[in-house]
């Protein structure tokens, strides 16, 4: 054998024996690891399996949501129809009251007495009497139309279309419950998604495709509370800020 | 009351209602809706429109990317514009500034502070210009 040919092969025994000795410390690491996956693969299999049934279960709720957003909305609209509606009656009414007609018989006996009193001041030639009679008439009249029961009703009639409108702005609160439940159903969905790839690595016994897709986040799941006096002072703060060029 | 016809882009059509009825309360009966962003540009183009009043969060394109593109358009940049959102935070408020928006309020809102912001955003308007 020559020279060369020995040397190449106490080369190679060099090299396995260096591999031998790494194999020496790697196998008991590699056994670690396997004890290690033999462990908590009942726990991925668990998670695997709760997440199987939230990645059902998750999109079903989704669509529950959308059904109770769509039905407050449709409820709302109804309320606010029917506040059209009596926003439009009150104007009319207020606007009978503030002319002196309290209603419509009302009015008919108080433009026949009228009528009355002129024929009658006509008739007798403008006499005294009947001239002071149409005075006291008209004054009477006037006294109808700026104090007591008219004034009255015609202010509580306000405050009823003023009722109306503070009813009107409470229904912002659908608007702004649909949006927290949707930053509410974006977490989730979110979260579930997560877990989601964190398991589809371990197990493929159920495949991406089988399972029903998210529905799509609408709105980032940051929306913070909204609504309370010290956030709109921040934001008038902020805006005098930007207005005095400190922004 | 004014004329001045005023835009409100809100996806939700309870708000969209509601804000029309606040306005003709304190004095601005003309407006025209639309329900996003895209849907807001394209009502531009086809009504005269003197102030913008948008949400934030919207399908399609969101407020403030109608904001921006508003500001974009050399026909349309000067219009007024004030965000109602239930976008609160500070972060919130300072990129809708950065975008050019002229005021902000955060829902919900009454029909006094309504007005008082609208008036407010007409006075610097007109400061403006002068």
């Amino acid at each position: 054998m020559k020279q060369q040919e020995l040397d190449g092969i106490l080369q190679k025994a060099a090299e396995l024996k260096v591999f031998c000795e790494y194999g020496e410390r790697t196998v008991p690491v590699i056994d670690e690891i396997a004890a290690f996956v033999r462990e908590i693969s009942p726990a991925i299999e668990d998670l695997r399996a709760v997440v199987e049934v939230s990645m059902v279960n998750i999109p079903k709720a989704a669509e529950q949501l959308g059904r109770v957003t769509q039905a407050t909305e449709q409820a709302s609209t109804d309320i606010l129809n029917t506040l059209d509606r009596m926003m439009a009656t009150l104007d009319e009414v207020i606007g009978s009251v503030a002319s002196g007609m309290i209603s419509s018989d009302l009015g008919a006996a108080t433009k026949k007495m009228a009528a009355i009193v002129k024929s009658l001041v006509d008739k007798s030639g403008w006499d005294e009497d009947i001239v002071k009679l149409a005075e006291a008439w008209d004054f009477h009249l006037q006294s109808m139309r700026m104090s007591g029961p008219t004034s009255n009703l015609e202010r509580l009639l306000k405050d009823l279309q003023n009722d109306c409108t503070e009813i009107m702005l409470a229904l912002q609160v659908q608007d702004i419950t649909q949006q927290h439940i949707g930053a509410v159903m974006g977490t989730i969905q979110a979260v579930a998604e997560g877990l989601r790839k964190l398991t589809t690595g371990f197990f493929s016994t159920m495949a991406d495709e089988n399972l029903p897709p998210l529905p799509p986040l609408l709105i980032q799941p940051d929306v913070e509370n909204v609504g309370d006096v010290e956030r709109k002072k921040m934001v008038e703060a902020l805006l005098s800020k930007a207005r005095a060029g400190q922004l | 009351m004014t004329s001045m016809k005023i835009l409100i882009v809100d996806d939700s059509i309870t708000i969209r209602r509601i804000i029309t009825n606040a306005l003709k309360t304190v004095g601005f009966p003309e407006t025209v809706e639309a329900a996003n962003g895209r849907d807001a540009l394209e009502k531009l183009t086809t009504t005269n429109v003197d102030f913008i009043i948008t949400d934030w969060n919207m399908p399609e394109m969101n407020g403030l990317d109608f904001i921006k593109q508003v500001r974009a358009n050399p026909i349309f940049s000067a219009l007024p514009i004030l965000m109602i959102t239930t976008r609160g935070t500070e972060h919130d408020v300072i990129e809708a500034l950065q975008a050019k928006v002229n005021s902000y309020i955060v829902k919900p809102f009454t029909p006094q502070e309504l007005k008082e912001k609208i008036e407010g955003i007409l006075k610097t308007v007109q400061v403006n210009t002068i």
